[in-house]
């Protein structure tokens, strides 16, 4: 065991020959690397599995005997400045590491298909290998400075395989703009090392704590700067786990290839903001103010991200606001002191998230076969629906995913969010009847996806067509901002006259044709089958179940999925004290909450919260079926529709405006980034203009304007002296005209 | 105990085997070329395996000393010597020069004059940095001059004589201060002039003189450096340079500056050095955000890089300013860190030139498919000079805020007035790499011009750009290696601050 314990420097090492390697061959042996390049899969994958084995094996460790092993080298040696290097093994150390590698080889796996047609198929392994390193690197390190390069290194990678597809222009500025923003970020993160390290004089994690909680309770240090230091700590991980002010970059980092959505946007990389904070959870428990600023971002982010997901139309946008409003919650839970909780839904959250994203990739990669490779259309849910005939295996995952992020009984997010929901009502209740209601609305725009894509009718065929919201009776718009606009009304017979080739052409003009008439919908099936002659050219009309290797990694996640929430479950049945895997794992886990009142899992308690969370899920499941459900049943509900039709024209006015605000808030993403253009980049484009000007003008003037004048000196004086004797001539008549004038002056007084 | 003459030879070596380039035949440029690279090699060699052998790095003294008197009425010895100081330096600027050498095998007008001026470069630059005598150094300083205006007029772009005569008048105006300071040190005090640095180091003055010689020395060094607002001359000169030159420009002659900041004023003119640290620090960390944001405002590719330069001296500046032994170790890692990085943007800046003809970034985009290497290399050192870790450039900037934390000479208000300006810095050099990169090589377009074919870098870009990246990466990892050059020589220059 303490053989296992030495050897795992070598976890972030393992690897590591596989980027070298193939940025060797890339560079020195172009051609026969690319051709070998399903090879690479291989060795990338089974390296990824040896760490996975190590890092059970160490989780067992952990379990039986909870531990902490540290151990460090020098790096730099100075007199006043010694870095060193090292690995810390302790319980989340070894949790994290096993949801990195266990996400990791699925998406490995999954990508191998996904990208496999990719020219960039081997700069995608080389790049997520080097993500999987920096990752490992940043779960063990074992002080602040080695985490900060970790943290550093991670978003490197981030930025790299966001800009994957680097001729995308959108893709382009959306790497930036993360790498900016987690500059940002980091820049906190760095101020906040500087800080801690100038307060305690370390950075090893165990001695900074004791030194800073002895610091504290003696009241030696000024609790200002204190509390600056640590809230910078904090920006760091707000920008990494896209937290409120920063969160900007994640939507706009889904322009990178799908699989890396699921393994770094999703599961592992911005996690690693609440990694920090639980790591450093022993720094901030101690300030209380900080703490509840933890707990307030937390919540502005988990109502922020769900509000901005309900009018998204870009099924991975969509999910990218669903994983920030998620991470509000682990924000929140850590924010509240709970450790424990906030790790659980962590793991569970990554494993739900990452099935939602490998369906929506397999989705997606399914649609652009009929649609085309732009991600404005393989990625609209606008041009997907009914696809349950067609990918039914897809579905059934991506609903189990779904199920499982809106918090139904069996799946593993729901034991987690739970216990955060009961945890709110402890800590504050306004913070739970925010949280509870956004559960609510978690429900609503995760089921909004899933009916979108997967009930309905096929509808890239006829996207103007389609049924979708063509009710007269709300104006909510798929197309979120069209919404607002004036309704048109098409005459049916007008429709009906046309030819197919008018249609064709017709499909491809944005009109607001999807708002037609109700009863357009009665004939949506004989369109269908007109247009299918005219537009539709290639092979395939349907879209594609995905291959093995995808299903298989979806697979795999759908059975974390559905029993990863039982290592968090207690068990204690007949009175006996055994807790759960988790809380085993984190023996000297903190909880602020539940010091007071000893942690008895009562099973009624339980019941009556679960009930109550899980009431809250169906009723957002209920709304969003309401507002979404496919044409065809909604029929049914006609009835129901037209009663609430028929009530005052003014009040559905009223109605109207409410939710057009709403959807044209979350449409515009909360005018958040208008904002930043507006005031921060304006703002600093300006001063980069001025500055130039100023360094141009005043700053090179000087010497400029020094030069010319004395180029015309120089000039003035060549030409005074150039050798003319009627110059000189003039010259010496004019000066002796004054002086003459002079001395005449002078005569006179 | 080694009297055999490493450093005059290393420093004669370049120029005369430079002279000799003229005796050649007509016989096209390839011969000069491999002669060329051939002496640059052997000289670096020779470097190499003088230091490896001749030198001690336990040692903080003066070693490899040489004393030749050459003028005698006056004193003027031929005195070389170097220090763990400036064993660096000379290191870089053997490797640098060799490979700005290999870079500009392109140049084939008067190809004879351009290597001859090549390999003055090479005696030029590495004769300030072993100098131990105060007026060689300054003619040493002056010597490296000429060919680089000369390189600037002769093989430069459109505007080149306007920025060689822009560079000339600054660096010739400078060095009409650092003479006057050389000449008040060396003349103070005594009946017979004193040049020695040994010398000098114990000398005192008094304070008003100090401060007075210390201007001087600092405005002569704050031209070179460049500390703003005398660093105008840099984005021209830099703009308009052929690559290999504005490798050496970005690589070694900017770091002279700072070297002399850390010699002259820190070594000689102690007591003045801390009056005016606190100031140094300020400007440096203003210079930071002063140059990286006007480095957005560029569109001139050549020119924003230059600002990224001018933008890093600051960190210089700042380290030298702290006064404490990290910061001091932390700035003359930047040298070292810079000199490559540096010098590798310009080099890759140009070979893209080379190929596109375009400077100005909003004309360019999608060159990363027709060159995908170029495209990686510079991908990797737009990261290592935005301070990603792992790279050269992390470790230097976090070594110079080491220092200002540790700094004991200011308050804490100061160090966190410092270091929240310097830091902003962070957030602003990647937002102009990065749009660089984005620029330059992200987005596609078509183009239209009848060559539109590309190469991409061939095997000696490659071998250039690689052989930079190893060290770049490898102090990155192992900053040890160049910090014990100098760890023992920067507690010497420090203890006369104690």
């Amino acid at each position: 065991m303490e053989y296992t314990y030495q050897s795992s420097w070598i976890i972030p090492f393992v690897p590591f020959p596989v980027p070298i390697l193939i940025g060797i061959g890339l560079i020195l042996f172009p051609t026969s690397t690319k051709n070998l390049r399903r090879m690479w899969a291989f060795p990338s994958i089974f390296l990824l599995i040896i760490v996975m084995i190590f890092s059970v094996d160490l989780s067992i460790h952990q379990v039986n005997k909870s531990s902490i092993y540290q151990y460090v080298w020098s790096w730099t040696i100075n007199n006043d400045l010694s870095l060193e290097f090292g690995y810390l093994i302790d319980s989340l150390t070894s949790i994290m590491s096993i949801l990195i590698t266990t996400v990791g080889i699925l998406v490995l796996i999954y990508s191998d298909n996904y990208m496999s047609h990719d020219q960039g198929y081997l700069r995608f392994f080389a790049y997520m290998t080097l993500f999987n390193i920096s990752m490992l690197g940043l779960v063990t390190s074992s002080n602040l400075i080695q985490i900060y390069i970790f943290w550093e290194l991670v978003g490197m990678c981030s930025y790299l395989l966001i800009g994957f597809w680097f001729t995308r222009p959108i893709a382009a500025n959306s790497c930036q703009k993360a790498f900016v923003t987690n500059r940002v970020g980091d820049f906190g993160l760095l101020l906040g090392i500087l800080g801690i390290y100038w307060i305690t004089g370390s950075l090893e994690f165990q001695d900074l704590f004791q030194i800073f909680n002895n610091l504290i309770y003696k009241n030696e240090v000024n609790i200002f700067f204190v509390t600056m230091c640590t809230l910078l700590l904090f920006c760091g991980s707000v920008a990494k786990s896209a937290q409120f002010p920063l969160h900007i970059w994640l939507p706009d980092a889904m322009e990178g290839p799908t699989p890396i959505s699921a393994l770094i946007h999703a599961a592992t990389m911005v996690a690693a903001g609440i990694f920090l904070i639980a790591r450093l959870l022993p720094l901030f428990i101690v300030l209380p103010p900080v703490m509840n600023g933890i707990a307030f971002i937390g919540i502005i982010t988990v109502v922020l991200g769900a509000t901005l997901a309900i009018a998204q139309k870009d099924i991975k946008k969509n999910l990218a606001y669903s994983t920030m409003s998620q991470l509000g919650y682990m924000m929140l839970a850590l924010g509240m002191g709970s450790y424990r909780i906030a790790l659980f839904h962590l793991i569970t959250h990554a494993y739900s998230k990452a099935l939602l994203f490998l369906g929506s990739g397999s989705i997606i990669h399914s649609m652009e076969a009929i649609v085309g490779y732009s991600p404005d259309k393989s990625q609209n849910m606008v041009l997907m629906g009914g696809l349950t005939k067609h990918v039914p295996i897809t579905k059934t995952f991506f609903l189990i995913g779904t199920l499982s992020l809106c918090g139904i009984p069996p799946f593993a997010c729901f034991w987690s969010k739970d216990e955060i929901l009961n945890d709110s009502w402890l800590y504050s209740p306004i913070f739970a009847i925010i949280a509870c209601s956004t559960a609510g609305l978690t429900a609503f725009y995760m089921f909004r996806i899933y009916l979108l894509v997967f009930e309905g009718y096929f509808n890239v065929h006829f996207l103007n067509f389609n049924g979708k919201k063509n009710s007269s009776f709300y104006s909510i718009s798929l197309w979120g901002k069209e919404g607002r606009k004036k309704k048109r009304k098409i005459n049916l017979l007008v429709l009906l006259r046309m030819k197919n080739n008018e249609m064709t052409s017709f499909l491809f003009k944005k009109t607001y044709l999807h708002k037609i008439h109700r009863n357009v919908k009665n004939i949506t099936r004989l369109f269908f089958h007109s247009t299918k002659m005219g537009t539709i050219k290639t092979v395939s009309l349907y879209p594609h179940e995905s291959d093995n290797s995808m299903r298989f990694s979806m697979l795999v996640l759908v059975l974390f999925t559905l029993f990863v929430g039982t290592i968090g479950i207690s068990f204690n049945q007949k009175g006996m004290d055994s807790e759960d895997i988790l809380s085993k794992l984190l023996i000297p886990f903190i909880d602020l909450l539940h010091e007071n009142s000893k942690k008895i899992a009562d099973w009624y308690e339980f019941f009556t919260n679960a009930t109550f969370s899980v009431i809250i899920t169906f009723f957002g499941m209920f709304l969003a079926s309401f507002f979404y459900k496919p044409v065809y049943s909604s029929l049914k509900s006609l009835n129901l529709l037209n009663f609430f039709e028929k009530k005052s024209l003014t009040k559905r006015i009223f109605s109207d405006k409410i939710i057009n605000i709403i959807y044209g808030w979350s449409y515009n993403r909360g005018y958040v980034n208008t904002f930043y253009e507006t005031f921060l980049i304006g703002n600093v484009r300006k001063l980069a203009k001025f500055n130039y000007f100023f360094d141009r003008q005043v700053i090179d003037g000087i010497p400029n304007a020094i030069g010319l004048t004395s180029f015309f000196m120089g000039e003035s004086i060549k030409y005074a002296g150039g050798g003319r004797i009627s110059s000189y001539i003039l010259f010496f008549i004019i000066f002796i005209l004054i002086f003459l004038i002079i001395g005449y002056s002078l005569f006179i007084y | 105990m080694n009297y055999f003459p490493w450093l005059t030879i290393v420093i004669v070596l370049p120029i005369v085997g430079g002279s000799l380039i003229f005796l050649f035949p007509h016989k096209g440029n390839k011969v000069i070329r491999s002669y060329t690279i051939c002496i640059c090699l052997l000289d670096l060699l020779l470097t190499t395996y003088a230091f490896y052998y001749h030198f001690e790095l336990d040692d903080p003294l003066i070693q490899l000393t040489e004393n030749y008197k050459w003028i005698n009425f006056f004193d003027f010895y031929w005195r070389f010597g170097i220090d763990g100081l400036s064993l660096g330096p000379i290191l870089l600027t053997g490797f640098i020069t060799t490979l700005a050498t290999l870079a500009a095998q392109p140049v084939t007008r008067e190809s004879k004059f351009f290597y001859f001026l090549m390999l003055a470069m090479y005696s030029g630059q590495i004769g300030p940095f072993s100098s131990r005598d105060i007026l060689l150094f300054f003619i040493m300083w002056e010597l490296e001059l000429i060919p680089v205006y000369l390189l600037l007029s002769m093989w430069g772009g459109k505007k080149r004589l306007y920025s060689a005569t822009k560079f000339i008048l600054y660096t010739a105006g400078s060095s009409v201060f650092l003479l006057m300071g050389i000449l008040g040190i060396g003349l103070y005090g005594s009946n017979e002039p004193t040049l020695n640095f040994e010398l000098l180091t114990n000398q005192s003055y008094p304070v008003a003189l100090e401060i007075i010689f210390y201007i001087g020395f600092l405005i002569a060094f704050a031209v070179k450096s460049p500390i703003i607002p005398l660093h105008t001359w840099l984005p021209d000169t830099h703009g308009e340079a052929h690559y290999s030159t504005c490798m050496l420009l970005a690589g070694i002659l900017l770091k002279m500056g700072a070297y002399g900041l850390v010699r002259i004023n820190m070594e000689l003119l102690s007591r003045a050095h801390s009056i005016f640290c606190p100031w140094l620090m300020l400007l440096g960390s203003f210079q930071i955000i002063y140059a990286a944001s006007t480095s957005l405002g560029q569109l001139n590719l050549k020119k924003r890089i230059a600002y990224s330069s001018v933008s890093h001296m600051g960190f210089l500046i700042i380290g030298i300013g702290s006064i404490s032994d990290t910061g001091l170790n932390g700035a003359i890692l930047q040298i070292i860190s810079h000199g490559f990085i540096g010098a590798a943007l310009f080099f890759l800046a140009g070979t893209s030139y080379d190929r596109l003809r375009l400077l100005y970034l909003d004309e360019m985009g999608g060159m990363a498919i027709p060159m995908p290497k170029i495209f990686t290399v510079f991908t990797i050192l737009s990261m290592a000079s935005l301070a990603l870790p792992g790279m050269s450039g992390f470790v230097a900037e976090l070594i110079v805020f080491w220092g200002i934390i540790t700094s004991q000479k200011y308050l804490l208000i100061t160090k966190i007035l410092i270091t929240f300006i310097t830091a902003i810095g962070m957030i602003l050099t990647p937002i102009y790499l990065l749009s660089i990169l984005r620029q330059m090589f992200y987005g596609y377009k078509l183009f239209n011009t009848p060559n539109s074919y590309f190469f991409d870098s061939g095997p000696r870009e490659l071998f250039i750009s690689i052989s930079i990246l190893i060290p770049v990466i490898g102090i990155g990892i192992y900053p040890d290696f160049i910090l014990s050059f100098s760890a023992n020589k920067v507690e010497a220059i420090l203890a006369n601050f104690l």
